[in-house]
């Protein structure tokens, strides 16, 4: 089996896996609601400036993520199935397809947040183009930072605190070219005035999906 | 033969620091406004971020040599780096927030202000605890030293980027930063004697730290062992 199918089979597994319980994407997307309602309760019909509208939409996202994506290794520790993975699928496939899997769930996660939050907060006269840009390139980063993360946590005992611990520090670049890349959006800013934060995400998604790569064999191998 | 060198360099490192400390305080240095006598703290809070600096290239640079040839004794120095680097970090932490707070910050009450090296101090000392929890996690020694190893180096990756971000989304008012003079264009040369042996003695001061409790953990695996 080589590289490219094996890897597809693996995402493949997951999302069947995901279609018949719905575990992951309803908790992601229930988070991201639930958290975006209550920060619209809570922020009454206060006029939000720009900054601050793109704070609070990334911050919903943040901590959704890390409420819903450590799912993707702990699932397989959880139901046994570590052993049946590593014999029948090469590391390299497994993170990829884990990877992908995580990808489909950020992409879902950042297109319901955005939405949502357009709904009960909104944006006005945001430029849709950069703010779609941002969101797809914060989505690629956020699941290609949190996939080794994931299967380091699935190999430790108290797993879900801990997730949280080891992902804030790792996302601070992501999170500061995020906020400013949709604030320039909500500010109706086109994308040549973000071009900085887009290399800059696509930088770190590239150097952390290569670190991935790089260090998940440690992990894999027991 | 190799205590007596060690003990030698620990009286070497001992007088040094001493001699850097009553030179700190002693030593007459040009008088600027606000700064006045806080200006002393610049040999040591600035040397102690060498000593951080010091210490995040002797983990990462361990942790690295851990995963290519699986011996635990690399792991313990990582991990010593770390915790050694982490002390040494906190300090450079806390000697800037009380000097921000009375010289640039003074009159307006604030302690924390997202100075981009400040917040690249916050996220590395982030880093760092996050991987004292990770490593509390586990009791497999063998795991533990790997995955901790494995998250050492990918959050080091994410280093260069705070690197390139901060310092465009957050203003400084360090020296070197953008409007401000650079370092050499406002250091007078008696400041400059004592600053550059404090660098020294900071980082010579980490590593003996770090080296004697590498060996004293050494030590304990080997008589757990016999």
């Amino acid at each position: 089996m080589n590289w490219l199918t094996g890897a597809l089979a693996v995402l493949e597994k997951d999302v069947r896996l995901e279609l018949r319980t719905r575990y992951a994407i309803n908790t992601l997307l229930l988070f991201v609601i639930s958290a975006l309602l209550v920060v619209a309760i809570a922020v009454k019909n206060e006029p939000l400036s720009p900054s601050l509208r793109s704070v609070l939409l990334w911050v919903v996202i943040l901590f959704s993520a890390i409420a819903g994506l450590s799912h993707a290794f702990v699932s397989e520790e959880e139901r046994g199935t570590v052993l049946l993975l590593q014999l029948n699928a090469k590391p390299s496939s497994v993170l990829a397809g884990k990877l992908l899997f995580n990808l489909m769930l950020t992409f879902a996660l950042n297109s319901v947040a955005a939405l949502a939050f357009w709904v009960v907060i909104g944006f006005q006269e945001v430029d849709s183009a950069t703010l779609i840009v941002i969101l797809a390139l914060g989505a690629i980063g956020l699941s290609g930072a949190t996939t080794l993360l994931s299967a380091i946590i699935a190999k430790a005992v108290n797993r879900g605190p801990l997730f949280a611990v080891l992902s804030f520090p790792i996302l601070v670049p992501l999170l500061l070219s995020v906020v400013n890349g949709t604030r320039s959006a909500i500010e109706g800013a086109g994308l040549d005035t973000v071009t900085s934060e887009v290399f800059t995400l696509i930088g770190y998604a590239g150097v952390l999906i290569t670190a991935s790569t790089l260090l998940f064999d440690y992990i894999w191998k027991d | 033969m190799k205590t007596r060198t060690e003990a030698l360099l620990k009286s070497l490192i001992v007088l040094w620091m001493t001699a850097v400390v009553l030179a700190g305080f002693l030593l007459d240095i040009p008088r600027i406004s606000i700064l006045e006598h806080t200006a002393r703290n610049l040999y040591f809070h600035v040397p102690l971020w060498f000593a951080l600096m010091a210490a995040f290239l002797v983990s990462a640079w361990y942790s690295a040599k851990f995963l290519s040839t699986e011996d635990l004794d690399y792991d313990v120095r990582a991990s010593h780096a770390a915790m050694v680097g982490m002390a040494f970090g906190i300090l450079g932490l806390v000697t800037g927030m009380v000097w921000a707070r009375f010289t640039w910050y003074v009159g307006t009450n604030k302690w924390w202000n997202n100075d981009p090296k400040q917040v690249m101090a916050a996220v590395q000392l982030m880093i760092y605890g996050a991987y004292f929890v990770l490593r509390s996690s586990f009791d497999h020694n063998a795991k533990r030293a790997r995955v901790s190893a494995v998250y050492n180096l990918f959050a080091a990756a994410t280093v260069p980027f705070l690197l390139y971000v901060l310092p465009r989304q957050f203003q400084s008012l360090h020296p070197g930063a953008e409007g401000n003079p650079a370092f050499d264009e406002v250091t007078d040369p008696v400041m400059r004697l004592v600053f550059y042996p404090a660098i020294m003695g900071f980082i010579a001061l980490f590593w003996w730290i770090y080296s004697q409790r590498v060996r004293l953990t050494l030590l304990e695996r080997r008589l757990e062992n016999e």
